[in-house]
Protein backbone atom coordinates (compact mmCIF):
# COMPACT_ATOMS: atom_id res chain seq x y z
CA UNK A 1 0.00 0.00 0.00
CA UNK A 2 1.37 3.40 -0.95
CA UNK A 3 2.03 5.92 1.82
CA UNK A 4 1.98 9.52 0.72
CA UNK A 5 4.87 11.52 2.08
CA UNK A 6 3.89 14.41 4.36
CA UNK A 7 5.03 17.97 3.62
CA UNK A 8 7.48 17.68 6.53
CA UNK A 9 9.09 14.56 5.06
CA UNK A 10 9.14 16.11 1.61
CA UNK A 11 10.85 19.20 3.02
CA UNK A 12 13.46 17.00 4.70
CA UNK A 13 13.99 15.13 1.42
CA UNK A 14 14.40 18.41 -0.46
CA UNK A 15 16.89 19.90 2.02
CA UNK A 16 20.40 19.69 0.49
CA UNK A 17 21.88 19.25 3.97
CA UNK A 18 19.88 16.11 4.69
CA UNK A 19 21.90 12.89 4.73
CA UNK A 20 20.08 10.21 2.73
CA UNK A 21 20.89 6.55 3.29
CA UNK A 22 19.42 3.67 1.27
CA UNK A 23 19.56 0.23 2.88
CA UNK A 24 19.01 -2.88 0.77
CA UNK A 25 19.36 -6.59 1.44
CA UNK A 26 21.53 -9.12 -0.41
CA UNK A 27 20.58 -12.66 -1.42
CA UNK A 28 22.26 -13.94 1.75
CA UNK A 29 20.32 -11.49 3.94
CA UNK A 30 23.31 -9.20 4.39
CA UNK A 31 22.30 -5.54 4.81
CA UNK A 32 23.91 -2.96 2.55
CA UNK A 33 23.46 0.71 3.45
CA UNK A 34 24.92 3.53 1.38
CA UNK A 35 24.45 7.28 1.03
CA UNK A 36 22.28 8.17 -1.98
CA UNK A 37 22.09 11.94 -2.05
CA UNK A 38 20.18 11.79 -5.33
CA UNK A 39 17.06 10.52 -3.52
CA UNK A 40 14.22 12.86 -4.33
CA UNK A 41 10.47 12.98 -4.72
CA UNK A 42 9.41 12.02 -8.23
CA UNK A 43 6.44 13.45 -10.07
CA UNK A 44 4.57 10.20 -9.42
CA UNK A 45 4.73 10.67 -5.61
CA UNK A 46 7.37 7.95 -5.27
CA UNK A 47 10.98 8.26 -4.22
CA UNK A 48 13.48 8.26 -7.07
CA UNK A 49 17.23 7.88 -6.96
CA UNK A 50 19.98 7.76 -9.56
CA UNK A 51 22.06 4.60 -9.67
CA UNK A 52 25.37 5.35 -11.32
CA UNK A 53 26.87 1.87 -11.38
CA UNK A 54 25.20 -1.01 -13.17
CA UNK A 55 27.12 -3.66 -11.24
CA UNK A 56 26.89 -2.11 -7.77
CA UNK A 57 25.64 -4.18 -4.85
CA UNK A 58 22.80 -1.73 -4.34
CA UNK A 59 21.68 -2.04 -7.94
CA UNK A 60 21.66 -5.83 -7.74
CA UNK A 61 19.79 -5.75 -4.45
CA UNK A 62 17.26 -3.36 -5.94
CA UNK A 63 16.70 -5.69 -8.91
CA UNK A 64 16.24 -8.60 -6.50
CA UNK A 65 13.75 -6.60 -4.44
CA UNK A 66 11.77 -5.65 -7.52
CA UNK A 67 11.73 -9.22 -8.80
CA UNK A 68 10.81 -10.85 -5.51
CA UNK A 69 8.69 -8.16 -3.90
CA UNK A 70 11.26 -7.16 -1.28
CA UNK A 71 11.48 -3.89 0.62
CA UNK A 72 14.21 -1.34 1.23
CA UNK A 73 14.71 1.27 3.96
CA UNK A 74 15.63 4.90 3.50
CA UNK A 75 16.91 7.04 6.35
CA UNK A 76 16.80 10.81 6.10
CA UNK A 77 18.76 12.58 8.83
CA UNK A 78 19.44 16.29 9.33
CA UNK A 79 21.86 17.84 11.77
CA UNK A 80 19.00 19.90 13.22
CA UNK A 81 17.63 16.62 14.67
CA UNK A 82 14.97 15.83 12.10
CA UNK A 83 15.13 12.19 11.08
CA UNK A 84 12.72 9.77 9.42
CA UNK A 85 12.84 6.25 8.12
CA UNK A 86 10.86 5.31 5.02
CA UNK A 87 10.16 1.69 4.20
CA UNK A 88 9.59 1.29 0.50
CA UNK A 89 9.22 -1.13 -2.36
CA UNK A 90 11.18 -0.80 -5.61
CA UNK A 91 8.47 -0.90 -8.28
CA UNK A 92 10.16 0.31 -11.44
CA UNK A 93 13.48 1.19 -12.96
CA UNK A 94 14.05 3.56 -15.85
CA UNK A 95 16.95 2.48 -18.06
CA UNK A 96 15.91 4.51 -21.09
CA UNK A 97 13.25 7.02 -22.10
CA UNK A 98 12.55 10.67 -21.40
CA UNK A 99 12.94 10.68 -17.63
CA UNK A 100 16.17 8.67 -17.81
CA UNK A 101 17.69 10.91 -20.44
CA UNK A 102 16.70 14.07 -18.58
CA UNK A 103 18.58 12.83 -15.50
CA UNK A 104 21.48 11.65 -17.66
CA UNK A 105 21.93 15.11 -19.18
CA UNK A 106 21.72 16.86 -15.80
CA UNK A 107 24.12 14.41 -14.19
CA UNK A 108 26.69 14.78 -16.95
CA UNK A 109 26.50 18.56 -16.63
CA UNK A 110 27.25 18.37 -12.92
CA UNK A 111 29.86 15.61 -13.25
CA UNK A 112 31.35 15.07 -16.72
CA UNK A 113 32.98 11.80 -15.55
CA UNK A 114 29.71 10.22 -14.44
CA UNK A 115 27.51 7.74 -16.26
CA UNK A 116 23.97 6.79 -15.33
CA UNK A 117 22.85 3.17 -15.05
CA UNK A 118 19.28 3.63 -13.93
CA UNK A 119 16.69 5.76 -12.20
CA UNK A 120 14.94 3.70 -9.54
CA UNK A 121 11.39 4.27 -8.39
CA UNK A 122 10.60 3.32 -4.79
CA UNK A 123 7.03 3.33 -3.58
CA UNK A 124 6.88 4.43 0.07
CA UNK A 125 4.89 2.00 2.21
CA UNK A 126 5.57 3.29 5.75
CA UNK A 127 7.17 6.37 7.29
CA UNK A 128 8.52 6.43 10.86
CA UNK A 129 9.65 9.60 12.62
CA UNK A 130 13.13 8.79 13.93
CA UNK A 131 13.67 12.05 15.81
CA UNK A 132 15.15 11.05 19.19
CA UNK A 133 12.63 12.97 21.31
CA UNK A 134 9.66 11.70 19.33
CA UNK A 135 10.88 8.10 19.53
CA UNK A 136 11.55 8.42 23.31
CA UNK A 137 8.10 9.76 24.00
CA UNK A 138 6.47 7.03 21.93
CA UNK A 139 8.48 4.36 23.79
CA UNK A 140 7.46 5.80 27.17
CA UNK A 141 3.78 5.58 26.25
CA UNK A 142 3.89 2.10 24.72
CA UNK A 143 6.48 0.43 26.96
CA UNK A 144 6.47 2.03 30.44
CA UNK A 145 8.58 -0.88 31.83
CA UNK A 146 11.50 -0.14 29.54
CA UNK A 147 13.56 2.29 31.59
CA UNK A 148 16.11 2.43 34.38
CA UNK A 149 14.71 2.99 37.86
CA UNK A 150 17.28 5.63 38.80
CA UNK A 151 15.61 7.91 36.29
CA UNK A 152 12.44 7.79 38.43
CA UNK A 153 14.13 8.15 41.83
CA UNK A 154 13.38 11.19 44.02
CA UNK A 155 16.17 13.72 44.02
CA UNK A 156 18.08 13.40 47.33
CA UNK B 1 -10.75 -7.65 -15.00
CA UNK B 2 -10.81 -6.62 -18.63
CA UNK B 3 -13.28 -7.93 -21.11
CA UNK B 4 -11.60 -9.41 -24.15
CA UNK B 5 -12.55 -12.52 -26.03
CA UNK B 6 -11.38 -15.68 -24.26
CA UNK B 7 -9.21 -17.93 -26.33
CA UNK B 8 -9.12 -21.55 -25.25
CA UNK B 9 -5.82 -22.22 -23.51
CA UNK B 10 -3.53 -24.72 -25.05
CA UNK B 11 -3.33 -28.05 -23.34
CA UNK B 12 -0.59 -27.08 -20.90
CA UNK B 13 -0.05 -25.95 -17.32
CA UNK B 14 -1.11 -22.38 -16.51
CA UNK B 15 1.42 -19.61 -16.03
CA UNK B 16 0.72 -19.58 -12.27
CA UNK B 17 1.20 -23.34 -11.99
CA UNK B 18 4.51 -23.22 -13.83
CA UNK B 19 5.83 -20.25 -11.89
CA UNK B 20 4.67 -21.84 -8.64
CA UNK B 21 7.06 -24.70 -9.34
CA UNK B 22 9.94 -22.19 -9.72
CA UNK B 23 9.68 -19.81 -6.75
CA UNK B 24 13.25 -18.57 -7.28
CA UNK B 25 12.62 -17.53 -10.87
CA UNK B 26 11.58 -13.88 -11.41
CA UNK B 27 7.97 -13.56 -12.49
CA UNK B 28 8.80 -10.73 -14.89
CA UNK B 29 11.33 -12.84 -16.78
CA UNK B 30 8.81 -15.70 -16.93
CA UNK B 31 6.30 -13.25 -18.43
CA UNK B 32 8.86 -12.19 -21.00
CA UNK B 33 9.48 -15.80 -21.99
CA UNK B 34 5.80 -16.63 -22.18
CA UNK B 35 5.05 -13.59 -24.33
CA UNK B 36 7.92 -14.46 -26.67
CA UNK B 37 6.79 -18.07 -26.84
CA UNK B 38 3.14 -17.33 -27.51
CA UNK B 39 3.44 -13.98 -29.29
CA UNK B 40 1.34 -10.86 -29.16
CA UNK B 41 -1.85 -9.41 -30.44
CA UNK B 42 -2.34 -5.63 -30.31
CA UNK B 43 -5.94 -4.59 -29.75
CA UNK B 44 -7.40 -1.79 -31.87
CA UNK B 45 -7.35 0.44 -28.79
CA UNK B 46 -3.64 -0.26 -28.32
CA UNK B 47 -2.88 0.41 -31.97
CA UNK B 48 -4.80 3.69 -31.77
CA UNK B 49 -2.68 4.73 -28.78
CA UNK B 50 0.60 4.08 -30.56
CA UNK B 51 2.23 7.41 -31.27
CA UNK B 52 4.65 7.24 -34.22
CA UNK B 53 6.32 10.43 -33.00
CA UNK B 54 7.31 8.74 -29.72
CA UNK B 55 7.23 4.98 -30.34
CA UNK B 56 9.19 2.75 -32.66
CA UNK B 57 7.16 1.18 -35.42
CA UNK B 58 8.31 -1.93 -37.26
CA UNK B 59 7.22 -3.76 -40.39
CA UNK B 60 6.87 -7.53 -40.18
CA UNK B 61 5.28 -9.48 -43.00
CA UNK B 62 3.73 -6.32 -44.41
CA UNK B 63 2.12 -5.28 -41.12
CA UNK B 64 3.23 -2.21 -39.16
CA UNK B 65 3.20 -2.64 -35.38
CA UNK B 66 5.06 -1.31 -32.33
CA UNK B 67 8.58 -2.61 -32.18
CA UNK B 68 8.49 -4.41 -28.84
CA UNK B 69 8.15 -3.43 -25.22
CA UNK B 70 9.80 -2.85 -21.88
CA UNK B 71 8.66 -4.24 -18.57
CA UNK B 72 8.92 -2.10 -15.43
CA UNK B 73 12.21 -3.78 -14.40
CA UNK B 74 13.81 -2.64 -17.69
CA UNK B 75 13.46 -6.09 -19.25
CA UNK B 76 12.91 -6.02 -22.99
CA UNK B 77 10.28 -8.21 -24.62
CA UNK B 78 11.03 -8.74 -28.28
CA UNK B 79 7.97 -10.52 -29.56
CA UNK B 80 6.01 -10.69 -32.75
CA UNK B 81 2.33 -10.75 -33.53
CA UNK B 82 1.07 -14.31 -33.76
CA UNK B 83 -2.22 -15.75 -35.00
CA UNK B 84 -5.01 -16.45 -32.52
CA UNK B 85 -4.47 -20.20 -32.55
CA UNK B 86 -1.07 -19.65 -30.92
CA UNK B 87 -2.89 -18.15 -27.92
CA UNK B 88 -0.97 -14.84 -27.95
CA UNK B 89 -1.02 -12.29 -25.15
CA UNK B 90 -3.10 -9.20 -25.88
CA UNK B 91 -1.63 -5.74 -25.60
CA UNK B 92 -4.32 -3.22 -24.71
CA UNK B 93 -4.35 0.45 -23.69
CA UNK B 94 -6.22 1.06 -20.44
CA UNK B 95 -6.28 4.14 -18.18
CA UNK B 96 -3.47 5.78 -20.10
CA UNK B 97 -1.10 2.81 -20.06
CA UNK B 98 -0.26 -0.13 -22.30
CA UNK B 99 -0.97 -3.42 -20.54
CA UNK B 100 -0.34 -7.09 -21.21
CA UNK B 101 -3.41 -9.25 -20.93
CA UNK B 102 -3.64 -13.01 -20.58
CA UNK B 103 -7.02 -14.72 -20.57
CA UNK B 104 -8.78 -11.45 -19.88
CA UNK B 105 -6.57 -10.46 -16.92
CA UNK B 106 -4.12 -7.59 -16.86
CA UNK B 107 -0.78 -9.13 -15.95
CA UNK B 108 1.61 -6.17 -16.26
CA UNK B 109 1.93 -2.64 -17.53
CA UNK B 110 4.42 -2.24 -20.36
CA UNK B 111 6.06 0.60 -22.25
CA UNK B 112 6.65 0.65 -25.97
CA UNK B 113 10.21 1.12 -27.12
CA UNK B 114 10.95 4.83 -27.37
CA UNK B 115 11.81 6.23 -30.76
CA UNK B 116 15.28 7.75 -31.04
CA UNK B 117 15.70 11.22 -32.54
CA UNK B 118 17.69 10.07 -35.57
CA UNK B 119 14.78 7.92 -36.81
CA UNK B 120 13.24 10.76 -38.80
CA UNK B 121 16.46 11.60 -40.63
CA UNK B 122 17.97 10.42 -43.90
CA UNK B 123 21.55 9.66 -44.82
CA UNK B 124 23.24 11.98 -47.30
CA UNK B 125 22.74 9.16 -49.83
CA UNK B 126 18.98 9.48 -49.24
CA UNK B 127 18.28 6.35 -47.16
CA UNK B 128 15.98 6.48 -44.14
CA UNK B 129 18.35 6.19 -41.19
CA UNK B 130 15.98 3.95 -39.23
CA UNK B 131 16.25 1.33 -41.97
CA UNK B 132 20.03 1.45 -42.02
CA UNK B 133 20.58 1.32 -38.26
CA UNK B 134 17.67 0.33 -36.07
CA UNK B 135 17.41 0.88 -32.35
CA UNK B 136 16.63 -1.09 -29.25
CA UNK B 137 16.10 0.76 -25.99
CA UNK B 138 19.86 1.02 -25.41
CA UNK B 139 21.45 -0.54 -28.48
CA UNK B 140 22.12 0.33 -32.10
CA UNK B 141 21.39 -2.57 -34.44
CA UNK B 142 22.97 -3.05 -37.82
CA UNK B 143 21.64 -5.79 -40.06
CA UNK B 144 24.48 -5.35 -42.47
CA UNK B 145 23.52 -7.87 -45.11
CA UNK B 146 20.33 -9.68 -46.00
CA UNK B 147 22.24 -12.19 -48.08
CA UNK B 148 23.03 -15.54 -46.49
CA UNK B 149 24.94 -18.09 -48.53
CA UNK B 150 23.42 -21.04 -46.69
CA UNK B 151 19.88 -19.85 -47.35
CA UNK B 152 20.18 -18.17 -50.72
CA UNK B 153 22.78 -20.22 -52.59
CA UNK B 154 22.65 -23.71 -51.14
CA UNK B 155 19.02 -23.70 -49.96
CA UNK B 156 20.46 -25.00 -46.71
CA UNK B 157 19.41 -22.14 -44.45
CA UNK B 158 18.71 -22.81 -40.79
CA UNK B 159 15.23 -24.23 -40.60
CA UNK B 160 13.95 -21.83 -37.94
CA UNK B 161 15.31 -18.70 -39.65
CA UNK B 162 13.00 -16.17 -41.31
CA UNK B 163 15.61 -13.43 -41.41
CA UNK B 164 16.97 -13.60 -44.97
CA UNK B 165 13.37 -13.76 -46.25
CA UNK B 166 12.26 -10.92 -43.99
CA UNK B 167 15.21 -8.66 -44.63
CA UNK B 168 15.05 -9.17 -48.37
CA UNK B 169 11.47 -7.87 -48.14
CA UNK B 170 12.58 -4.83 -46.17
CA UNK B 171 15.47 -4.12 -48.49
CA UNK B 172 13.14 -4.19 -51.47
CA UNK B 173 10.52 -2.02 -49.76
CA UNK B 174 13.04 0.69 -48.92
CA UNK B 175 15.37 0.19 -51.87
CA UNK B 176 18.24 -0.58 -49.53
CA UNK B 177 21.37 -2.23 -50.91
CA UNK B 178 21.76 -5.97 -50.13
CA UNK B 179 24.81 -5.01 -48.13
CA UNK B 180 24.85 -1.69 -46.28
CA UNK B 181 27.52 0.82 -47.21
CA UNK B 182 29.91 1.54 -44.33
CA UNK B 183 29.62 5.33 -44.91
CA UNK B 184 25.83 5.17 -44.53
CA UNK B 185 26.13 3.20 -41.30
CA UNK B 186 28.79 5.54 -39.93
CA UNK B 187 26.61 8.56 -40.68
CA UNK B 188 23.63 7.04 -38.86
CA UNK B 189 25.69 6.14 -35.80
CA UNK B 190 27.22 9.61 -35.61
CA UNK B 191 23.69 11.03 -35.71
CA UNK B 192 22.39 8.58 -33.10
CA UNK B 193 25.16 9.51 -30.66
CA UNK B 194 23.95 13.11 -30.64
CA UNK B 195 21.21 11.95 -28.27
CA UNK B 196 22.89 11.75 -24.85
CA UNK B 197 22.17 8.68 -22.71
CA UNK B 198 20.37 6.82 -25.47
CA UNK B 199 22.72 3.98 -26.44
CA UNK B 200 25.22 1.70 -24.73
CA UNK B 201 26.16 -0.78 -27.44
CA UNK B 202 26.44 -1.40 -31.18
CA UNK B 203 25.39 -4.76 -32.54
CA UNK B 204 26.29 -5.86 -36.04
CA UNK B 205 25.10 -8.95 -37.83
CA UNK B 206 24.20 -10.32 -41.25
CA UNK B 207 23.95 -13.55 -43.15
CA UNK B 208 26.93 -15.83 -43.75
CA UNK B 209 29.14 -15.21 -46.79
CA UNK B 210 31.52 -18.08 -47.38
CA UNK B 211 33.40 -16.66 -50.39
CA UNK B 212 37.04 -15.65 -50.19
CA UNK B 213 40.61 -16.86 -50.48
CA UNK B 214 40.09 -18.52 -47.14
CA UNK B 215 36.47 -19.49 -46.54
CA UNK B 216 34.56 -16.52 -45.00
CA UNK B 217 37.21 -13.96 -46.02
CA UNK B 218 34.63 -11.95 -47.96
CA UNK B 219 32.39 -11.69 -44.88
CA UNK B 220 35.35 -10.80 -42.69
CA UNK B 221 36.69 -8.14 -45.09
CA UNK B 222 33.32 -6.46 -45.17
CA UNK B 223 32.95 -6.42 -41.39
CA UNK B 224 36.45 -5.02 -40.99
CA UNK B 225 35.60 -2.19 -43.37
CA UNK B 226 32.34 -1.56 -41.60
CA UNK B 227 33.86 -1.60 -38.12
CA UNK B 228 36.70 0.69 -39.17
CA UNK B 229 34.19 3.17 -40.55
CA UNK B 230 32.19 3.00 -37.31
CA UNK B 231 35.41 3.35 -35.32
CA UNK B 232 35.99 6.77 -36.87
CA UNK B 233 33.03 8.04 -34.85
CA UNK B 234 34.77 7.22 -31.54
CA UNK B 235 37.66 8.89 -29.76
CA UNK B 236 38.82 5.61 -28.21
CA UNK B 237 40.41 2.69 -30.09
CA UNK B 238 37.79 0.24 -28.73
CA UNK B 239 34.10 0.83 -28.29
CA UNK B 240 31.31 -1.29 -26.74
CA UNK B 241 30.20 -3.45 -29.64
CA UNK B 242 29.23 -6.98 -30.59
CA UNK B 243 29.72 -8.69 -33.91
CA UNK B 244 27.48 -11.68 -34.50
CA UNK B 245 29.09 -13.40 -37.45
CA UNK B 246 30.22 -16.68 -38.92
CA UNK B 247 32.84 -18.68 -37.04
CA UNK B 248 36.07 -17.23 -38.30
CA UNK B 249 39.39 -19.05 -38.21
CA UNK B 250 42.05 -18.04 -35.74
CA UNK B 251 43.89 -16.05 -38.38
CA UNK B 252 40.72 -14.23 -39.33
CA UNK B 253 39.82 -13.53 -35.70
CA UNK B 254 43.23 -11.99 -35.09
CA UNK B 255 42.64 -9.63 -38.02
CA UNK B 256 39.18 -8.79 -36.68
CA UNK B 257 40.58 -7.97 -33.25
CA UNK B 258 43.65 -6.09 -34.43
CA UNK B 259 42.21 -4.13 -37.34
CA UNK B 260 39.03 -2.93 -35.66
CA UNK B 261 37.76 -1.53 -32.36
CA UNK B 262 35.32 -4.40 -31.87
CA UNK B 263 34.59 -5.19 -28.21
CA UNK B 264 33.10 -8.68 -28.34
CA UNK B 265 32.50 -11.57 -30.69
CA UNK B 266 29.58 -13.94 -31.09
CA UNK B 267 29.02 -16.82 -33.44
CA UNK B 268 25.73 -18.62 -33.06
CA UNK B 269 25.85 -22.39 -33.04
CA UNK B 270 22.03 -22.35 -32.69
CA UNK B 271 21.66 -25.94 -31.41
CA UNK B 272 23.90 -27.59 -28.81
CA UNK B 273 23.77 -31.13 -30.13
CA UNK B 274 25.63 -32.40 -33.17
CA UNK B 275 22.90 -34.59 -34.60
CA UNK B 276 20.20 -31.90 -34.28
CA UNK B 277 22.60 -29.22 -35.50
CA UNK B 278 23.18 -31.24 -38.67
CA UNK B 279 19.43 -31.45 -39.29
CA UNK B 280 18.42 -27.94 -38.25
CA UNK B 281 21.38 -25.99 -39.65
CA UNK B 282 22.41 -27.96 -42.75
CA UNK B 283 24.39 -25.11 -44.30
CA UNK B 284 26.39 -24.52 -41.15
CA UNK B 285 26.93 -28.25 -40.78
CA UNK B 286 28.03 -28.66 -44.39
CA UNK B 287 30.50 -25.78 -44.57
CA UNK B 288 31.84 -25.63 -41.02
CA UNK B 289 30.59 -28.56 -38.94
CA UNK B 290 29.53 -28.74 -35.32
CA UNK B 291 32.87 -29.60 -33.74
CA UNK B 292 34.81 -27.08 -35.77
CA UNK B 293 32.24 -24.43 -34.81
CA UNK B 294 32.83 -25.14 -31.15
CA UNK B 295 36.61 -25.16 -31.64
CA UNK B 296 36.53 -21.80 -33.36
CA UNK B 297 34.52 -20.30 -30.51
CA UNK B 298 37.07 -21.55 -28.02
CA UNK B 299 39.93 -20.12 -30.06
CA UNK B 300 38.14 -16.78 -30.14
CA UNK B 301 38.46 -16.61 -26.34
CA UNK B 302 42.25 -16.50 -26.66
CA UNK B 303 41.91 -13.52 -28.97
CA UNK B 304 39.01 -11.53 -27.52
CA UNK B 305 39.39 -12.63 -23.89
CA UNK B 306 37.12 -14.38 -21.38
CA UNK B 307 33.79 -12.65 -21.02
CA UNK B 308 33.96 -11.25 -24.55
CA UNK B 309 32.96 -14.34 -26.55
CA UNK B 310 29.65 -16.10 -26.61
CA UNK B 311 27.40 -18.24 -28.74
CA UNK B 312 23.67 -18.08 -29.17
CA UNK B 313 21.22 -20.93 -29.34
CA UNK B 314 17.62 -20.81 -30.48
CA UNK B 315 16.25 -22.15 -27.23
CA UNK B 316 13.67 -24.86 -27.76
CA UNK B 317 14.40 -25.61 -31.40
CA UNK B 318 16.22 -28.73 -30.27
CA UNK B 319 12.78 -30.17 -29.47
CA UNK B 320 11.40 -29.54 -32.98
CA UNK B 321 9.51 -32.42 -34.55
CA UNK B 322 10.26 -34.86 -36.04
CA UNK B 323 14.03 -35.16 -35.45
CA UNK B 324 14.45 -33.08 -32.32
CA UNK B 325 14.85 -34.59 -28.87
CA UNK B 326 11.85 -36.72 -28.00
CA UNK B 327 11.49 -35.21 -24.52
CA UNK B 328 12.15 -31.82 -22.97
CA UNK B 329 14.18 -33.49 -20.20
CA UNK B 330 16.60 -35.03 -22.71
CA UNK B 331 16.85 -31.81 -24.67
CA UNK B 332 17.65 -29.84 -21.54
CA UNK B 333 20.27 -32.26 -20.29
CA UNK B 334 22.07 -32.40 -23.63
CA UNK B 335 21.98 -28.63 -24.11
CA UNK B 336 23.25 -27.78 -20.64
CA UNK B 337 26.00 -30.42 -20.84
CA UNK B 338 27.30 -28.84 -24.02
CA UNK B 339 26.98 -25.32 -22.59
CA UNK B 340 29.00 -26.52 -19.60
CA UNK B 341 31.70 -27.85 -21.91
CA UNK B 342 31.91 -24.49 -23.70
CA UNK B 343 31.88 -22.54 -20.43
CA UNK B 344 34.82 -24.57 -19.13
CA UNK B 345 36.73 -23.24 -22.13
CA UNK B 346 35.62 -19.63 -21.64
CA UNK B 347 32.66 -19.43 -24.03
CA UNK B 348 29.33 -18.42 -22.54
CA UNK B 349 26.00 -19.43 -24.08
CA UNK B 350 22.84 -17.34 -24.36
CA UNK B 351 19.47 -18.42 -25.67
CA UNK B 352 16.59 -16.85 -27.48
CA UNK B 353 13.05 -18.17 -27.21
CA UNK B 354 12.05 -20.14 -30.26
CA UNK B 355 8.66 -19.06 -31.53
CA UNK B 356 8.14 -20.58 -34.98
CA UNK B 357 8.02 -17.72 -37.48
CA UNK B 358 6.34 -17.22 -40.81
CA UNK B 359 8.95 -17.34 -43.55
CA UNK B 360 10.89 -20.13 -41.81
CA UNK B 361 10.76 -23.83 -42.63
CA UNK B 362 9.68 -24.59 -39.07
CA UNK B 363 6.80 -22.11 -39.17
CA UNK B 364 4.11 -24.70 -38.43
CA UNK B 365 5.83 -26.30 -35.43
CA UNK B 366 5.22 -25.65 -31.77
CA UNK B 367 7.71 -24.33 -29.24
CA UNK B 368 8.25 -26.17 -25.95
CA UNK B 369 6.69 -25.38 -22.59
CA UNK B 370 7.27 -22.38 -20.36
CA UNK B 371 8.69 -24.78 -17.80
CA UNK B 372 11.34 -25.84 -20.31
CA UNK B 373 12.42 -22.28 -20.97
CA UNK B 374 12.59 -21.44 -17.27
CA UNK B 375 14.86 -24.44 -16.70
CA UNK B 376 16.96 -23.55 -19.74
CA UNK B 377 17.43 -19.90 -18.73
CA UNK B 378 18.24 -20.83 -15.12
CA UNK B 379 20.58 -23.61 -16.22
CA UNK B 380 22.57 -21.42 -18.59
CA UNK B 381 22.89 -18.65 -16.02
CA UNK B 382 23.98 -21.11 -13.31
CA UNK B 383 26.69 -22.45 -15.62
CA UNK B 384 27.87 -18.93 -16.41
CA UNK B 385 28.03 -17.96 -12.75
CA UNK B 386 29.76 -21.21 -11.77
CA UNK B 387 32.52 -20.58 -14.30
CA UNK B 388 32.86 -16.90 -13.41
CA UNK B 389 31.98 -15.80 -16.92
CA UNK B 390 30.33 -12.47 -17.57
CA UNK B 391 27.96 -11.59 -20.38
CA UNK B 392 28.06 -7.80 -20.03
CA UNK B 393 28.05 -7.20 -23.78
CA UNK B 394 24.90 -9.28 -24.32
CA UNK B 395 22.88 -8.62 -21.17
CA UNK B 396 19.37 -7.30 -20.43
CA UNK B 397 20.37 -3.83 -21.55
CA UNK B 398 22.99 -4.28 -24.27
CA UNK B 399 20.73 -6.86 -25.93
CA UNK B 400 17.54 -7.81 -24.08
CA UNK B 401 16.66 -10.91 -26.07
CA UNK B 402 18.07 -13.60 -23.78
CA UNK B 403 16.15 -14.60 -20.64
CA UNK B 404 19.28 -16.26 -19.23
CA UNK B 405 21.37 -13.11 -19.53
CA UNK B 406 18.51 -11.11 -17.95
CA UNK B 407 19.19 -13.25 -14.88
CA UNK B 408 22.85 -12.16 -14.96
CA UNK B 409 21.71 -8.85 -13.43
CA UNK B 410 22.05 -10.58 -10.06
CA UNK B 411 25.42 -12.21 -10.79
S1 LIG C 1 20.42 -18.20 -38.89
FE1 LIG C 1 21.22 -19.54 -40.51
S2 LIG C 1 19.97 -19.14 -42.33
FE2 LIG C 1 19.57 -17.47 -40.87
S3 LIG C 1 20.96 -15.87 -41.55
FE3 LIG C 1 22.04 -17.03 -39.94
S4 LIG C 1 23.20 -18.62 -41.02
FE4 LIG C 1 21.70 -17.77 -42.49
Amino acid sequence: MTSRLSPAVTALLDDPETIKILATVGADGAPHAVAKQSLHLGEDGCLHYLELLESSTTNKNMVRSLWFDGTVAITLAHRDGRSVQIKGRPIKVHITGELFQRHYRALRLSDPEADLASVWVIEPVAVTDQNARVRREAEAVRHPHFLHLDRLARAQ
Amino acid sequence: MVCVSRIPRRDEATFAEVLGAHPDFPRLIAIKIDVQRRGLHYTRRAMAAVDPTRHQIYMWEGVAYPHSMLLRDGTTILAYPQPRDRNPYDVDFIDGAFVLIDAGQVVETVELWPKPLYYDKKTSSGLPMKEVVSARPQRLDIFASSFCHFAHVDDQGCQFCPLPHHHSQLREAYDLPTRLKPEDVKECIAEALKEPGRFTNIHITGGSVIKGREMLDAELDYYIKLLRAIGEVFATPRFPSQLLASPFSEKQLIRLREETGLGSYTSNIEVLDEQRFNWICPGKAHHIGYREWKDRLVRAVDIFGRGNVNTGIVGGVETAAPHGFPSEAEALRATLDEAEDLAQKGVTTVHTVWAPQKGSKFSELRSPSLDYFIRLASGLQEIRARHGLSVDFDDYRRCGNHPDSDLARLQ
